[in-house]
Order: structure tokens, then sequence, then C-alpha cells
């Protein structure tokens, strides 16, 4: 799958219009500036070469240096992975924590205020435009209220502490930073808000379609005609099978999260790797994007693997 | 913040939350147990908001705020109004254009001696100053300069064409020898890209960017870089005047409605114009007018453009070209599109480059288009189709495309039909010279404050054939148009000096505007904004904020 994706990813790349040199150089620069460029950045070699180069490097774990800022890739990843895992992680709690709830407690009383109220919340936040609700939310908490920062990771003109993981609130609890720890937190919640809200919709209706369909069983009418009490029912017997669907949403979200919260990132000015992404693909930076791709790629399927396993060990009925 | 105040506030809160969960509340039911809890995170809500507050009164350092990030701070690559604005303030140019317009010595003694041949011109260099790493600056470190532009600049081809050699004659004096005699090389001498960095920090520098660090002549000095956040600091050794603050925080924002809340927020300081979008520039202009903001302005430099390619018909054929320079109706773009904060231009150099206002392109007519398009057999059933693109990525150019579309059906729609097609900007750049785009929105800012900057690159052409450049900067812009008395008045102003300079140069522009291979649209004011206890922010000619005259009052 990996080298599926690298492969696709290089060949994309190159078929793509627009070219690196031209994005570094400007298309005015003379010929001769463009070729040195062109020999130094390697682009003068046949596509044939530069693939199989490319595939020993990924292969070796070297993905290259930026052809626009002659930086390791790897280090333009370990300084925006972090900031999209903080992130991802933030809203996955808010999302799971908001979803879930809604969700469950619709499914205890079908057609309740509730689950009414539920319905019209997952089905609002998963058709709101993500651009669109960030905007609004960062103009009325931000702009109007003014109770959190408008964007960034961190107040303008504070210095982020010595990196150790990334995460900032991390290195600030390592670094004894209650400062920075509590500005990075402000400047998280609007962010992690915004991207929980709008994927609470989707974990709520997963769980309440799930539930719902569950507590229709016939193992569940065994359980009721033996007299168990309902939240007995509910807890011990439907939630566990839910399990299933639910983890491997959460699964997958965290997944697409990594890559794919662009929209945010951009509204918020969120440091994280889609925004690095979304900037090497206009620089026509050929060794970012592939590295980034190729990043996320691997998140994924480690993540899928993950679940998998975590599925197989929770369900006697699923092996592999 | 302060150690003690974070103490004190987790203390208070602690407090707080012993006092209404422990020994004073008695529990009669589950509901207080709700409240209490209320309470909790709305302290901590507290404590974290106190915080914020705190921090903005410490601030010490001017923030400046923009779009787009700084990959680099090498002059030989810089090529962003960004990394230019940031530069101009670590570095000193040989020369500047003063607010009058004339040529000033900043790190030079007096102005280019020009020999009488016009091949050589001698600079004296101002004596006793100093780089950042301590090293003194002199002939030998502006010969390094120069050179490594020469050699690695990614606007080298500016100089190229022009510089022979470059000779140190003392230690303090400069020659460089020309190929040909060149009147622009003086405005060129004033350009950020030119800034001489100290050789000793360059050494391993000669043939590649630096991009991390930069040590220059500048009244302030780098204190620490990453491509989001610049800090610079006054340098204490600077040779000229101090500046008035302590240093500033250069910040990035992706997008144009966070630049806008951040300096409504007050997070930051100072907003710099570029990249905010024109229903947010009317807002900061009412703020302004309400006394919450200050606003500075500078010359215009930014032309905004459309090119036509007139090496393949329909647009090879010049009435036709004519006919449509008639139908855009600039007033009518200007307020639509930007509420006026653009203004119409009927001009391919900012006019006050000229001392005087010129506006070669004629003005909205489509009576005359309709009669010039008749004649070459178009209207009624025969129209004429003219694909627009546009850059998908900037939202000014959509509009334009747009507004400019429904005008044509609004006035000409028995002759004219425009299609529109978005491109993203890389690509469109890589297209231009390929000859990919019949009619296509574009804008240039010229790298110094000169006409020839703005003429030399949408003009020149090396090689022309019945009108049609094959190749030359005509290429690299679209428009495919060469016309061989441009280029003979292009050399000649090159010989030329003062008005006679500038008269030639605006003879070229009215040829321009007979080709019509351009229409320009609007001209764009450099703007910045800052909050009430920041001093009004001025800019230099070439639309440059003067950082070190920002002051925190």
């Amino acid at each position: 799958m990996l080298w599926m994706i690298s492969s696709l990813i290089f060949i994309f790349l190159r078929i793509a219009p627009g070219d690196p040199v031209d994005a570094i150089l400007g298309t005015r620069a003379n010929e001769f500036a463009r070729e040195s460029l062109r020999i130094k950045l390697g682009l003068d070699k046949p596509l044939v070469n530069q693939y199989f180069e490319y595939l020993n490097n990924l292969i070796h774990g070297n993905l290259g240096i930026s052809l626009n800022t002659q930086e390791p890739v790897k280090i333009i990843i370990s300084k925006a992975l972090p900031a999209s895992l903080e992130l991802a992680i933030f809203a996955i709690l808010i999302a799971s924590l908001l979803g879930y709830l809604i969700g469950f407690l619709g499914a205890v009383k079908p057609e309740g205020k509730i689950d009414f109220i539920g319905r019209i919340f997952g089905i609002s936040t998963y058709a709101l435009p993500p651009f669109w609700a960030a905007m609004l939310i960062q103009i009325i908490f931000a702009v109007l209220l003014g109770w959190l920062p408008i964007g960034g990771r961190l107040p303008p003109g504070m210095s982020a502490p010595p990196v150790l993981t990334g995460f900032l609130l991390l290195d600030s609890i390592f670094n004894k930073n209650i400062e920075i720890f509590f500005s990075s937190f402000k400047h998280l919640i609007l962010p992690s808000f915004t991207l929980g809200i709008l994927l609470s919709g989707i974990f709520s209706r997963t769980l309440r379609l799930n539930l719902e369909e569950i507590l229709k069983k016939d193992y569940i009418e065994a359980a009721k005609s033996r007299g168990i009490n309902d939240s007995r029912i509910l807890v011990k017997h439907a939630l566990p099978n839910t399990l299933l669907p639910v983890l491997t949403i959460t699964g997958l979200t965290v997944s697409s999260l990594i890559g794919g919260a662009l929209l945010i990132e951009i509204t918020f000015s969120w440091p994280g790797i889609a925004l690095a992404l979304q900037e090497a693909i206009n620089q026509r930076d050929y060794t970012v994007v592939q590295g980034i791709v190729v990043t996320i790629s691997s998140i994924v399927v480690m993540i899928s693997i993950g679940i998998d396993i975590v599925i197989a060990y929770i369900d006697p009925r699923v092996s592999y | 913040m302060d150690p003690l105040f974070s103490k004190y506030l987790l203390n208070k809160y602690l407090q707080t939350t012993k006092y209404l969960t422990g020994e004073n509340i008695s529990f009669q039911n589950k509901r207080p147990m709700l409240k209490i809890n209320i309470l909790k995170v709305s302290s901590i809500i507290l404590i974290v908001l106190q915080i914020s507050c705190v921090q903005q009164k410490k601030r010490e350092n001017i923030i400046v705020a923009s779009a787009g990030k700084v990959e680099s701070l090498d002059p030989a690559q810089a090529n962003t109004l960004r990394t230019i604005q940031i530069l101009s303030s670590l570095g000193d140019t040989l020369y500047r254009i003063d607010k009058e317009g004339n040529l000033t010595p900043v790190l030079a003694k007096g102005l280019p001696r020009v020999s009488t041949d016009g091949l050589s011109i001698d600079i004296q260099l101002k004596e006793n100053i100093s780089f950042h790493d301590g090293n003194p600056f002199n002939a030998k470190a502006m010969k390094f300069s120069i050179n490594r532009f020469i050699k690695i600049g990614t606007l080298n081809y500016l100089l190229n064409d022009k510089i022979k050699n470059i000779e140190v004659k003392d230690e303090y004096l400069l020659r460089i020898k020309l190929k040909k005699p060149s009147s622009s090389i003086k405005s060129l001498l004033t350009s950020v890209n030119l800034t001489p960095v100290s050789p000793n920090s360059y050494l391993n520098y000669k043939d590649n960017f630096n991009n991390k660090s930069f040590v220059g002549t500048g009244p302030y000095f780098l204190e620490s870089f990453s491509s989001n956040q610049q800090r610079i600091k006054p340098f204490p050794n600077y040779w000229g005047k101090k500046p008035l603050n302590k240093g500033i925080d250069f910040i990035n924002y992706r997008n144009s409605s966070t630049l806008f809340g951040a300096i409504k927020t007050k997070e930051v300081d100072v907003l710099i114009s570029n990249s905010i979008d024109d229903m947010q520039r009317v807002a900061l202009n009412n703020m302004v007018k309400k006394g919450k903001l200050n606003e500075g302005e500078g010359d215009p430099i930014q032309i905004g453009f459309i090119t036509f390619k007139s090496s393949t018909l329909p647009l090879a054929n010049k009435k036709i070209r004519e006919a449509l320079s008639f139908t855009i109706d600039r007033e009518l773009i200007s307020k639509q599109v930007s509420f006026g904060t653009r203004k119409p231009l009927r001009s391919i150099v900012p006019p006050q480059l000229f001392k005087k206002k010129i506006s070669p392109w004629p003005s909205y007519n489509p009576n005359l288009a309709r009669t010039l398009l008749k004649e070459e057999g178009y209207c009624k059933e025969n129209i004429l189709t003219i694909p627009l693109t546009f850059r998908s990525n900037v939202p000014a150019d959509k509009l334009l495309a747009l507004t400019w579309k429904e005008q044509i059906k609004r006035d000409l729609s028995d002759c004219i039909s425009i299609n529109l097609n978005g491109i993203e900007s890389t690509t469109v750049y890589k297209q231009l010279s390929e000859g990919a785009f019949e009619a296509v929105i574009l804008d240039w800012t010229g790298s110094y404050p000169d006409p020839e900057a703005y003429l030399t690159p949408l003009l020149s052409c090396n090689e022309i054939n019945n009108n049609t450049c094959l190749k030359g900067e005509a290429v690299f812009s679209g428009s495919f148009w060469g016309n061989n008395q441009v280029q003979q008045l292009l050399e000649e102003s090159e010989q030329l000096e003062g008005k006679n300079r500038l008269n030639t140069l605006i003879k070229i522009e009215k040829l321009a505007a007979k080709g019509s291979s351009y229409m320009p649209v609007w001209i764009v004011k450099p703007k910045a904004w800052s909050l009430k206890n920041i001093s009004k922010p001025e800019f230099s000619k070439d639309g440059l904020i003067i950082l070190k005259n920002l002051q925190r009052k």
C-alpha cells in the first residue's frame, strides 16, 4: 500500500503543471540559473533514476531535503506533525465526549426530546461547511467576545519552549513553564472545539444508529425477559456490541484528521501538517509533498492495523 | 507571566474550590454539586482569561502581522514583500529613493560618479560602519555582496546584462564597470536584493542561500528566526538614526479574516495590507474613521492588469486588442470589486514615478469598441469569444473577472463573450511563457521605484519577428508583444538622465498603450494599520514601512 501511494504521488507531482525551479527562482530567471538549480536539485536526471533514488532513500528512512528551503523534510514534518496531532487528539476527545453522549442519550430514549435535538445536532454539524463554521466560531469567540485568541499556537511574540516532543502542552510541562502551558491551551481551545463539534455529529449518529439496531436484537429481548433492568442491559449487553463500528469510525477519523484538517488549520493559522502540505504543493516542493504524504499514509496504515488488532482482541468472532 | 502572579492565581483557585467543596457547604442533594462544578469550571476559565490580560500588558516589542511565511532571509533570494520588509530593517542599501523621488546615499558617501563614456560608476562608501558580526563594511564587502547576487540571485537577470565587473579601488571606493551605459543601474542600487552582507558570515554561502540568518549593517539585528515568526532587535552599534522602539516581532497569519481579527482584538500592534481582502480593508478604513486605529499609506506600487497574448489570432489582431481596451469600466470595477480601495489605472507605470500623471490607455467607451469590432467583422452574429484566465487563489482577480464579464454582457453582449477560467497562480506563472493564456489577469510590483522596473519586465524583447516577441521579458509576461521602436527607446533611455530619460520612458509607455497588449486596470497603495498606542506607520518610497520609526506611545 505504502509503495503504491509513494509511487503515485511521485508520478502525479511530475505530471502536474508547475515547476519547482519556477517556484524558487521565478519564471524570469535566466537559463543558466535555472539549469544550475535543476542540476543542484537533481531534477536534471531522468525520471526513472529520480524515482529509484527516491524509493531507495525512502526505504532507508531518508525523506530528502526541501527543494525550496533546503531543510530536511524530516525536520519540516517533525515541526508540523505534533501540531496536527495535538489538535487531532483534543478534537477527538471533544467529539467523542459530546458525540457519544448525545448518541447514547438519544438511543436510550428514542424519539424523545434529547433524541430529537441530538439528531438535529448531528445532521447540522455534519452538514456545516468546516471553513464557515470555523470562521463563525472565530468571529464570535475571538473577535466579538474576545475570550480566546484568534489563531496560532502561541500568542504573538511568545517563544516556544525547547522542543522535546513538539506538543506544546507537554513541552511546557516538561520545561515547567506555566505561562506557555496556559497560553498554548488557550490557543488550542477554539480550533479543537470547532473540529470536535463538527465531528461529534458523525460520532453521535454512528453510536445512536448502532445502539438502536442492537437494542432490537433477540439477545436483548432475551435479557429483558429474564428481568434484567434496562440500564444494565444497555451498559453490559448493548454498549459493548456497538464498540466495533464506533472504534473503527473513531480510528479512521483520527487518521483522516492528521492530514485532513486543512480548512481548520488555515482559518486558525494552525501550523500543522495539512498546512505544510498545502504550502509545499503551491511551491511544487516535490520532496516535501512526497515526505508528508508518505508519513500521513504510514500513520493511517498503522492506525488501521491497530484498530484491526483491537477489534480482533475484543471480538472473539473476528480472526485474521 | 510573572511566576508569583501565576502562583497567586493558582492559590486563589485552590482556596475557592476548597471553600466550595469542603467544610463550608453541606450537601442536601446533587444540585449544589452541579453548581459547584460550574463554579470550578468558571474559575478555571477566569484564571486563563486573567493570564491573557496580563500578557498583553507586558508586551515590549511591537508586533507586526502580515500574511505569508518567510522561508528565506537571504537578500539574493528575497522576492516577497514580507521578506523585503524585514530585510529593509536588517540591512542598508547603497542608496534609497527619498520622498521627492531623488536618489539619496545611505551606505554610499555621495551620489555615484559616472565616467564620461558612461561605462564605469565610482561609488565612495561611508566609513566606520560595521556589520552585526563586528566586521567592517567596506568596498570588499560590497563587491562580495553584489557578485554573490549576480551569481545566485533569483533576480540576477536585472544585473547580469548590465555589469561587466566590479573593482575595489581602495578600501572605501567601489568601481562598477558596465557592459554598456545604463542609467537604470542607479535605481537598481536601491534594491533590497543588493543589501550588503558580511563576507565573513557568508563564507560558506558564496554559492548558496543562507536562509535562516542574516548579517548586515541595518538598524536591527536578527534575534530569532522561524518561518512563522521573526524577532529583530535594535543593533546597539548602528551608525545611523537609532530605532524608536525596543524591537519588532513579525508574525504571520494565513488568512485575511484572522489578520483582521488580530488587529481588532489588539493581539497585534501593526497590520500590513498585503493579502487583506477588500471587504476587510473597508472595515479597517471605517475603524480609522472612528478613531480606533491609525492608518499609514505609501505611494502605490502594485499595478493590476490584463495581459493579451498578441502572438495568435484573434488577439494578434491589433484592432481587436484596441477595441478591448475600450471595454473596461475601471470606475465600476474599482467600486464593485474593492469598494474604491483599488484606484482605476490607465498606465502600466505608477504615475508618481513619472512625477506627473499620464494615462495613455483609453478610457471606457463601449460604442467605440463596438465600432472597431464591427470593422473587423464582429458583432451581431459573429461574437468574439475571449477566454479570460484568473488566478483562482487571488480573490480580487476572481471578482475582477466576474465583474468585467458581467459588464461586457451588459454593454457589448452582441459583440463579445468572455469565458472565465480559474487556475492556481503557480500554474499560471509556469504556463505564461508557454503562451497558454489568451487573456490573463496579473499584477506587478517593480523591484525598485523607477519606471524602468515596470516597463522592462513587461515590454523588453531580445528577438522580434513581425511584432511578435520570440525571446525576452515580453514572453515571460505572456503578451509576446514585440516592438522595435520600444526596444530602441528602452536602450536609448539607459544612456539618458533626468527629464530626458523620463520623457523617453513616457514615449515607451505611449507606444505600449497603442500596442494594447496590456490593459491596466487598477493600482494598489500599500497600507498599514496600527493600534492607537502605536505611532502611525510611515512608508518609504518603495512601499515598505519604516519600522524603526514605529513607536509605542
